[in-house]
């Protein structure tokens, strides 16, 4: 436990040098800013009076507009913004965690204490994990506070969100890891995480992919990378479901939840498995 | 029960395979070690003849091929047998952004330092190390003999049994070496064993009382210093049949010598005095008698050694049946497990 507070710590010290946390908690920081001065609402009766946006007033339609509407259609949108952004910038700001412990002179450190191999790359990952949930909780918790104190609607589905971005997060970085280990590059590692994601949300489609095939090996291929793949695309309309509720669905079938988030921690699983066996029998 | 030895190794064998059916290169041949606690061991050798791939499989950051290897009895396989093992590695390189004392306190940690030994711990090996005043001071700021110093500090946090130090007077200026080699005998004073790996022979020799001369992958001879130095030790001799003296004595004349040479010696005027071999000792006592039989007056008669360099040079230099690879690559091929051109010298009981 001890050792395993020390590197967890010592990630977070890590990205603090590297200006990764800084950056990070600044980015975020500015757009609560943002949001806290910028955005003045005046609310009377439950519906929406006026609204003023750095200081100049927005037109309204005559019509009166539904707060409780406007702050979920606010906050769904939000989480669909934050699940891509979110999720890209943890990744960034943790997938050189390995490639680094690899470097030659630095791994012979860590490796030569008392700690075995599985348990320091999962103090390593752990830490990583820690860094990107504890500028979500910031982010999410100040997006939340913010707008209660405007428009005192408090909707507490919208915390809900975040779970999915950092299970998410989770997965991809446990691939980000896997590839770390094998090639020590953390360039090689943020281009196939990447690639993994884009390439994922793609094969949503894979039906109509599919059924496009001539070869229907081919169409078995679509079919069976879908499932083995993260579900990019489903988790990002899981998330934006969370927040806003079922309406988010209308003309969409609804995704089977079970099959997304277990398949995809399936992967996440079976990419930190590997990554931890790869790591345990390499000789540096 | 009898203590197991702080260091031992049997048969340790390492082979890096080069490829899919690639034939590998042989780094460790499956040699033997052994160090016992309060003992310092020199492990010496020419560039990629097996060293450090000996103490990376010590220390469980490589896996051996065959053989096995324990710390303590603890085999190395087994992460706690690192819980008495202190490391400096070659080339180390610490997080820069850390100062010398959180250096510390994270790596004491990782070695299960509670932190009420770190607070005391810490500020006496900064101070014991010349590095109180940098404490605060981020590690990229220092120097080459500041790091390498915050690296023995490093090693010696958890206050290990067994210290593997991998050169660790590299880039350490003189007066700084020769505190780090009476550190280094201090440790061993208080009974820890230490596995120095160093290309200084001028410093193996005066800190350890051991060591290990490894050649492409084997153990090309190994004993105390003092044995393995002996004039007497020379290539193609029997170790104990042959005796190199330094001798300075008046009244010797030609005709001294010639006697001498009848009795079997062999003597050469060199310089002022005269290289007197005799096959034993007993030979030599009679040589003495006939000396002073003779009237020569005895001033001295020193045993001569050669340095440890010599016996290196000796051992590792290229010959037809066995080269020595120069490249600093992994390890050379390896055509047999013997000691090649070395007579029977190289190995001591």
């Amino acid at each position: 436990m001890r050792a395993w507070a020390a590197s967890v710590e010592e990630v977070f010290r890590e990205a603090a040098a590297r200006w990764t946390l800084v950056a990070y908690f600044a980015l975020s920081s500015l757009f609560i800013l943002i949001f806290g001065l910028a955005v003045n609402l005046d609310v009377v009766n439950g519906a929406l009076a006026g609204a003023k946006l750095f200081g100049q007033s927005v037109d309204l339609p005559s019509r009166s507009i539904d707060i409780d509407r406007l702050v979920l259609g606010f906050e769904s949108g939000f989480s669909g913004f934050l699940y891509l952004v979110g999720t890209f910038l943890a990744l960034f700001a943790t997938a050189h965690l390995v490639p680094r412990l690899q470097e030659k002179g630095t791994v012979d450190l860590y490796l030569s204490r008392p700690v075995g191999r599985v348990a320091l790359l999962l103090s390593r990952y752990s830490g990583g994990l820690l860094l990107a949930a504890a500028n979500l909780v910031y982010l999410i918790g100040a997006i939340w506070l913010i707008i209660i104190w405007k428009t005192h609607v408090v909707h507490a589905r919208f915390l809900l969100g975040g779970v999915t971005v950092l299970f998410t997060i989770a997965v991809l970085l446990a691939f980000a890891f896997l590839v770390g280990v094998a090639t020590s590059s953390t360039g090689v590692s943020l281009m196939t995480t990447y690639a993994i994601f884009f390439v994922a949300a793609m094969l949503a489609a894979h039906k109509k992919i599919a059924a496009a095939m001539s070869a229907e090996w081919a169409a078995k291929l679509v079919d069976g990378l879908y499932w083995v793949f993260p579900k990019t695309a489903e988790l990002g309309r899981a998330t934006v479901a969370q927040v806003a509720g079922a309406r988010v669905f209308h003309g969409a079938a609804p995704p089977n939840l079970f099959a997304v988030y277990g398949s995809t921690a399936l992967f996440g699983l079976a990419a930190l498995s590997l990554s931890c066996w790869l790591f345990s029998r390499k000789d540096f | 029960m009898d203590m197991p030895p702080a260091i031992e190794a049997r048969g340790l064998k390492k082979v890096y395979r080069s490829g899919l059916g690639g034939r590998g290169v042989i780094a460790l041949a499956g040699i033997d070690l052994r160090v016992e606690p309060g003992e310092v061991f020199g492990l010496l050798g020419p560039n990629g003849a097996g060293k450090t791939t000996a103490v990376k499989i010590l220390l469980g950051l490589t896996h051996p091929t065959a053989g096995e290897a324990s710390i303590f009895g603890v085999p190395v396989g087994d992460p706690t047998s690192r819980r008495r093992v202190g490391y400096l590695p070659e080339g180390h390189r610490f997080p820069g952004y850390l100062t010398a004392r959180e250096t510390l306190s994270i790596f004491g940690r990782m070695s299960g330092v509670a932190p009420q030994d770190s607070r005391r711990r810490i500020p006496a090996l900064l101070e014991r190390l010349r590095l109180s005043e940098w404490s605060d001071v981020r590690v990229k700021k220092f120097s080459k003999g500041m790091t390498q110093r915050l690296g023995l500090a490093a090693a010696l946090v958890h206050e290990p049994d067994v210290l593997l130090l991998d050169e660790p007077t590299d880039g350490v200026d003189p007066v700084g070496r020769r505190e780090i080699r009476d550190l280094l005998l201090e440790e061993a004073g208080r009974g820890r064993a230490i596995l120095l790996n160093s290309h200084l022979l001028s410093e193996v020799e005066r800190v350890c009382g051991r060591v290990a001369v490894l050649r492409a992958g084997s153990v090309a001879a190994e004993g105390r210093i003092d044995e393995l130095t002996a004039a007497s030790l020379t290539a193609g001799a029997s170790a104990k049949a042959v005796s190199r003296y330094k001798l300075v004595a008046s009244g010797v004349d030609d005709g001294l010598l010639s006697e001498l040479r009848g009795e079997g010696a062999l003597v050469e005027r060199v310089n002022g005095h005269f290289d007197l071999t005799a096959r034993d000792r007993a030979h030599l006592n009679v040589l003495v008698d006939r000396l002073r039989a003779r009237g020569a007056e005895l001033e001295e008669l020193t045993p001569v050694r050669s340095s440890l360099e010599d016996v290196f040079v000796g051992l590792v230099s290229p010959s037809p049946s066995h080269p020595v690879s120069q490249s600093g690559g992994p390890a050379d091929e390896v055509s047999d497990g013997g000691t090649g051109g070395l007579g029977d010298w190289g190995k001591q009981p």
